[in-house]
């Protein structure tokens, strides 16, 4: 019987782990090994050169400013798309009118595809007719000679604008972790305070927000790993450009490998990208670890 | 039911299931030729579709077609070639890329193919000449090429009072200040995917420094900061600060400088003879609407060169059918009909000598024209150099456009990630 048991068992996982063992760690062994090479994606042997890829990372400029640039991604992940998303299920869990069709509409956006978002969102900043400097001309009574800011093909204002669609896409999927958050808080808890007199911001600040613990850490931890390997969105709005002011590591690793053929560079940017992956992602949920042990 | 009478009834089912899939794939690659390349939408269509249809009556073999976006092609083959799953035949620009491919040891030399399909009495010399040979041997059927080529609005320039279009540099200023004096916005330049900037650096520097000198830069013996260079980059900045490009051309990509051309918002864009192709399909007529001159001379001691690309087919050496690929190859180059066709649809001057001048609008004419008397014809920037120093070229053009000032400082950073490029 156990014998039967074990063997289902072992059949049943043998698919997905096979699946997973193809698909995610055999080539996650690949990248590691072309990272050791000087491979250009055509060759059949390419040459063995140690650590010079890993060298050259760390001389690379333009490493630097992805890497640095992907900060700033991640740093604008945890505020906008986390504040934004709770403070709208905050707005949105209170007996609001028509507070279930803003929900849906809100959350439209995650259903887009993200090469769909960049589309919208290159026609919003379009500096001839896109919306947003028709809207500031409209609003400034100026002409458009006056007022055609380019603001995809500026490098000051590129990647706050590609942050800016992507936040808009991610902000609803959030709202939703949260608003599924709301529904746990015990309402025993929440009365009490009603009958107590806590002003409504105390009740939010002590009581809501610690018991949103867990669907906080689930919507930053996700936050932090959709910054991380954003690529899509950013591919399609500037392609890390202009001049790579909005290059983040996924990107420039593309770029390196496939639009300069240095397949075994790049594949050494996406091993340095998996260790600061899995350094941040331990270091967080060890710290919500923690949080966790204190509340509890 | 004992597991493991499952399990051996499984594995029977996937094995017959496999030597049935093993079976087909046999027989597919024997009436199959693969091909990808990046004559995509419906002006791609227009121009391989009859290829295709001929083929497969001729022969009764399908061609398997994967067309992907220009700039997306340039991953997508590597994509196939890292994976090992090369189509029989695929699309190349002529040049720094085929090189590239050749030095791979992928491509099936077609040495053999031309001799036999006697295709020295079809191909024009020069294309044949500079397109078709890399490291000695045949790697490259030449399906059409392209002149890079200042194309005007006609309407704009004579209602602007430019009767007649410029053969120097002083003349070119002169009117590029009329235009702007009547309110027209002389050039539209869409540097968006950075690559149309070429053409403006490639002239300048042919232009001042002639064709040797640029042979030497793409090749990594020259720097991008010699003085000829500068040169070239000093004039270019002359005329953006004369105002005579549109504004945010780092914000248009070709089709929408192209576009504005059309429309009457601009007067020029320096572009390849595509554009022709891409105006004809939104129904501009050639010499009513649009037309072209030369870039104009800036040293008269310096002989003139055309710029422009060759797209050709490459054959892969571990194709499933070479045969059929071979006679696809054969198909696109010899006959006149379907070369006419091409160059019709595309824009493009077909390689072709058969094809008669009557196939082409009188634009396309002189463009053939213009290139057949050039001293010589360069493959532009992007496609004469390799492909990680290509990159560091556009950005620098894109760079520029997007408002440097400092020439000097864009150089030194230039050549400084061209010689790490051409190094590794």
């Amino acid at each position: 019987m156990a014998t039967r048991e074990n063997f289902w068992r072992f059949a049943l996982l043998a698919a997905p782990v096979s699946v997973f063992a193809v698909f995610v760690l055999w080539p996650m062994f690949d990248s590691f090994r072309y990272s050791l090479t000087d491979w250009n994606g055509f060759d059949d042997s390419p040459r063995f050169v140690g650590l010079e890829n890993f060298r050259r990372i760390f001389t690379d400029p333009l490493f630097f400013n992805s890497l640095i640039n992907t900060a700033i991604w991640m740093g604008a992940a945890l505020a906008v798309p986390t504040i934004g998303g709770l403070a709208l299920a905050l707005l949105l869990d209170s007996r609001v009118r028509g507070a279930r069709i803003f929900k849906s509409i809100f959350y439209l956006p995650i259903c887009l595809a993200s090469v769909v978002v960049g589309q919208i969102w290159i026609w919003i900043f379009q500096p001839d007719w896109g919306l947003l400097n028709e809207a500031i001309r409209s609003a400034g009574h100026l002409s458009p000679k006056q007022f055609h800011w380019a603001w995809l093909a500026e490098p000051r204002t590129a990647l706050a604008c590609v942050i800016l669609a992507w936040s808009w896409q991610q902000t609803g999927l959030n709202m939703v972790i949260f608003l599924a958050g709301l529904t746990s808080i015990p309402s025993e808890l929440l009365e009490a305070a009603a009958i107590d007199n806590v002003p409504d911001w105390k009740k939010t600040l002590y009581i809501v927000l610690p018991m949103l613990r867990p669907a906080t850490a689930v919507a930053v931890a996700l936050s932090m790993i959709g910054a991380l390997k954003t690529f899509d969105i950013l591919y399609i709005m500037t392609g890390g450009g202009p001049f790579h002011s909005s290059d983040t590591l996924a990107l420039f690793m593309y770029n390196e490998s496939f639009q300069k053929y240095k397949m075994g560079y790049g594949s050494s940017i996406s091993v340095v990208l998996f260790l600061i992956c899995v350094v941040i992602i331990v270091a967080y949920f060890r710290q919500v670890g923690k949080l966790g042990e204190i509340y509890d | 039911m004992d597991p493991w009478v499952i399990l051996r009834r499984c594995g029977t089912a996937v094995l017959a299931s496999a030597l049935i899939l093993a079976a087909n794939v046999a027989w597919a690659a024997e009436n199959e030729v693969t091909i990808m390349h990046y004559f995509t939408a419906d002006i791609g269509g227009a121009g391989l579709h009859p290829i295709f249809d001929k083929f497969k009556k001729e022969t009764g073999i399908t061609v398997v077609d994967s067309p992907i976006g220009h700039e997306d092609y340039k991953t997508g083959i590597l994509v196939r070639a890292a994976g090992n799953s090369l189509p029989d035949i695929f699309s190349e620009w002529a040049g720094a890329r085929t090189q590239f491919v050749v030095d791979t040891g992928k491509l099936e030399p077609l040495d053999a193919l031309w001799a036999a399909q006697k295709l020295d009495s079809v191909v024009a010399k020069p294309v044949a000449a500079s397109a078709t040979i890399y490291n000695g041997k045949r790697y490259l059927i030449p399906i059409g090429y392209h002149y890079a080529a200042v194309f005007y609005n006609a309407k704009v320039l004579k209602d602007a009072g430019v009767t007649t279009t410029p053969k120097t540099w002083d003349e070119f200023v002169s009117m590029c200040k009329t235009l702007k004096g009547k309110g027209v916005t002389p050039f539209a330049l869409g540097t968006k995917n950075r690559w149309p900037g070429q053409f403006w650096f490639d002239y300048l520097l042919l232009r001042t420094a002639g064709p040797e000198y640029r042979a030497k830069l793409v090749a990594g013996k020259a720097s991008y900061t010699d003085p000829e260079v500068k040169k070239a980059m000093a004039l270019w900045k002359d005329i953006v600060d004369a105002g005579f490009f549109g504004e945010n051309s780092n914000a248009d990509d070709w089709t929408d400088a192209a576009d504005k051309v059309a429309k009457g918002q601009a007067a020029m864009t320096l572009m390849g003879t595509w554009i022709t192709g891409y105006w004809t399909q939104n129904g501009l007529k050639a010499v009513e609407d649009y037309d072209f001159f030369d870039f104009p001379t800036v040293d008269p001691s310096v002989p003139r060169v055309a710029v422009g690309p060759v797209d050709g087919f490459v054959i892969s050496a571990k194709g499933k059918n070479l045969e059929g690929a071979e006679k696809l190859a054969t198909l696109i180059i010899s006959d006149v009909d379907l070369q006419i066709n091409w160059a019709k649809t595309q824009g493009a001057l077909s390689p072709n000598v058969n094809v008669p001048t009557s196939a082409y609008t009188p634009v396309m004419e002189r463009a053939k024209e213009s290139v057949a008397t050039a001293a010589a014809f360069n493959f532009n920037y992007d496609l004469a150099n390799p492909p990680s120093v290509a990159d560091v070229g556009l950005n620098m053009f894109a760079k520029f456009m997007g408002g440097t000032n400092d020439i000097n400082a864009l150089l030194e950073e230039t050549q400084k990630e061209a010689a790490d490029a051409f190094k590794k």
